[in-house]
């Protein structure tokens, strides 16, 4: 075995530059590096630039925060717990970010061609709508779009040269720099095993140029390699590793633990302000670690999300009621 | 069971909207799903006419089947029964492929073309409000043979003028003029269809095939189609009206709350007197 990849929550933190460019794992509220966005938004990351297959409450603390100057997607919000993400509303009407619109698919795919090492991916989607309005490049408008880490168009049209199947839309790739993943396992060398829905882990972890994963544990590497075929992720894949139990709360963990409803509902509700949100960090990010974070949640409040693991959900816990 | 309708006092608009959306699926199709009242509707149509409907959650799980309602489409429950728990990734090629029948969207505005807002409210450049952003709806909307939009019906949202096109409707903007097309002309070979229904609070919609011009089908219990084109900023066609929405039978209202939604968290039970 090689070096270690093991490192801790504030070195993980610290790999990520002011100005880098950023993606995540999971999906809106679900399997989100909580605990590494909290750590960033307690060294004051700057300009960050995050582009993601879909946000969540993750993209919200980021945002609220000012550690983002361009959030690059399609979807923010809390799904049921808050209809819509509203820190990225506020900021994107005062002009303090710069919102880059997709389709979902659309980054989907965008992730799916840096994954493979093509420049582009050819779609049909979305024809015909405000995505792909040439006034709204809003990347283009701010002069950003060198062709180096930013794409030198938004999108481009092409007829299909090959059958004849008309208008084609070519997304350029989601070059990031730095893939943040929070998951079920890691073993020592890197390997990943994702339990549930893996969502857009696989190509993300593979389009950024550092990839780090937080686990809920770390495994030996030889309990994962006697099953080959439930790893989501190759070792190799994975530049570093650490160990951060509840490290995604208060997204929810397939089979470890559910969303934490209230919380979020809290967070959405006292987040509409500026000032709401300078309180609310405060109150659960600065001056806090993870230890302390997840004593101030309780021993009762994690019990009652803990997933029965039969079922892989929380039988106690149903709609953050 | 026997169709036995409920009496008004015994449902609710959500319940009403719910087997409205249900009865637009077929058994045997492929229906992709969003997180809220379409999973609700879906999942009724699973367990009364279309049990061999192959249910797509977005963000991976591919012919699932939950034995309750997922809070989102994300959540563990989603796979639980599934032929394949995968990624966003099979979710959209799936699509794209060309697999799927029918969707389930929401929406903030609609014009009379099935044009869908999502995204901001005002001038996108300096917005009003910004909203969630157009997740999959565009791409559900595109691939899709047909899309069933449930909204809340507010005069302000049935606009000849969407803030934003979001989500293509019959008639679309052909880039880089931003002229209004026939979809038909824009999809070439991938065009398989379009909006099919829109299920707001007061009535349910269709699509005229070859205007692509929404009109208004049935009034839901208590609404008139005067009252219904009052509530549009189009001028709303109610020369096809088909009378009232069915309302809910009693087995649908007892899957809906006995066994999909007890906790109550997309569709509130009416309280009995």
């Amino acid at each position: 075995m090689s070096i270690s990849k093991r490192i801790t929550l504030q070195q993980a933190a610290e790999i990520i530059t002011d100005g880098s460019s950023l993606t995540f794992s999971g999906f809106t509220i679900w399997r989100r590096p909580m605990a590494i966005v909290f750590e960033l938004i307690r060294q004051h990351k700057k300009n960050l630039h995050l582009i993601e297959v879909n946000g969540g409450s993750h993209t919200e603390f980021l945002v609220g925060a000012g550690c983002v100057d361009i959030w690059e997607s399609c979807w923010v919000g809390h799904e049921l717990y808050g209809k819509y993400g509203a820190n990225v509303s506020r900021k994107v009407g005062n002009k303090e970010i710069i919102v880059e619109d997709y389709s979902h698919a659309e980054m989907m795919f965008r992730f799916a061609a840096a994954a493979n090492g093509s420049p582009y991916a050819v779609t049909q989607t979305s024809l015909g709508t405000d995505i792909h309005n040439p006034e709204y490049d809003m990347l283009g408008r701010a002069g950003l779009r060198d062709g180096k880490r930013i794409a030198k168009h938004k999108y481009q049209f092409t007829e299909d040269p090959f059958f004849g199947a008309g208008s084609q839309v070519l997304i350029p790739a989601a070059k990031v720099d730095v893939a943040i993943l929070c998951v079920q396992q890691v073993g020592e060398e890197g390997t990943v095993r994702v339990n549930g829905q893996f969502y857009s882990d696989p190509e993300v972890a593979r389009a950024a140029d550092i990839t780090i994963v937080m686990a809920e544990e770390i495994v030996p590497e030889e309990y994962l390699r006697r099953n080959a075929d439930q790893n989501t992720i190759a070792s190799f894949e994975v530049d570093h590793i650490l160990e951060c139990p509840f490290g995604a709360h208060p997204t929810g963990m397939f089979g470890r633990y559910d969303v934490d409803g209230a919380f979020l509902k809290d967070f959405y509700g006292r987040t509409r302000t500026q000032e709401g949100f300078d309180d609310f960090a405060k109150e659960w990010i600065h001056g806090q670690d993870h230890m302390s974070y997840l004593e101030k949640l309780g021993w009762s409040r994690m019990l009652k999300l803990k997933a029965n693991t039969a079922l892989n959900y929380s039988v106690r816990e149903k709609g953050g009621k | 069971m026997a169709t036995e309708y409920a009496s008004p006092e015994e449902y609710g608009l959500a319940d009403l909207m719910c087997c409205a959306a249900a009865r637009e699926v077929q058994d045997n199709e492929v229906v992709f799903a969003g997180t809220g009242l379409p999973m609700v509707a879906i999942m009724l149509a699973q367990k009364t006419h279309a049990p061999n409907l192959k249910l797509i959650f977005e963000a991976g799980t591919l012919d699932g089947r939950p034995p309750e309602i997922p809070t989102s489409v994300g959540d563990a429950r989603c796979e639980m029964g599934a032929s394949r728990s995968s990624g966003l990734y099979d979710a959209f090629s799936i699509a794209q492929r060309g697999y799927v029948d029918l969707g389930f969207l929401g929406g903030a505005e609609v014009d009379e073309y099935g044009n869908v807002n999502t995204t901001c409210i005002g001038d996108y450049l300096n917005p009003e409000l910004r909203l969630t952003g157009s997740g999959g709806n565009p791409d559900i909307n595109s691939f899709a043979k047909r899309t069933v939009f449930i909204m809340a019906h507010e005069k302000r949202r049935f606009t000849p003028n969407v803030s934003y096109i979001t989500s293509p409707g019959w008639r679309v903007k052909k880039w880089p003029g931003g002229e209004f097309v026939h979809r038909r002309e824009l999809y070439g070979s991938a065009y398989r269809g379009g909006p099919s229904a829109v299920i707001s609070t007061a009535g349910v919609f269709r699509f005229d095939e070859q205007s692509g011009k929404i009109y208004l089908d049935t009034c839901h219990p208590g609404k008139t189609p005067d009252e219904i084109k009052e509530m549009c900023y189009f001028d709303l066609d109610i020369s096809r009206v088909n009378g009232e929405t069915l309302p809910p039978n009693r087995e649908e209202l007892h899957i809906i709350h006995e066994v999909l939604d007890p906790e109550q968290i997309f569709v509130p039970m009416v309280k009995k007197g």
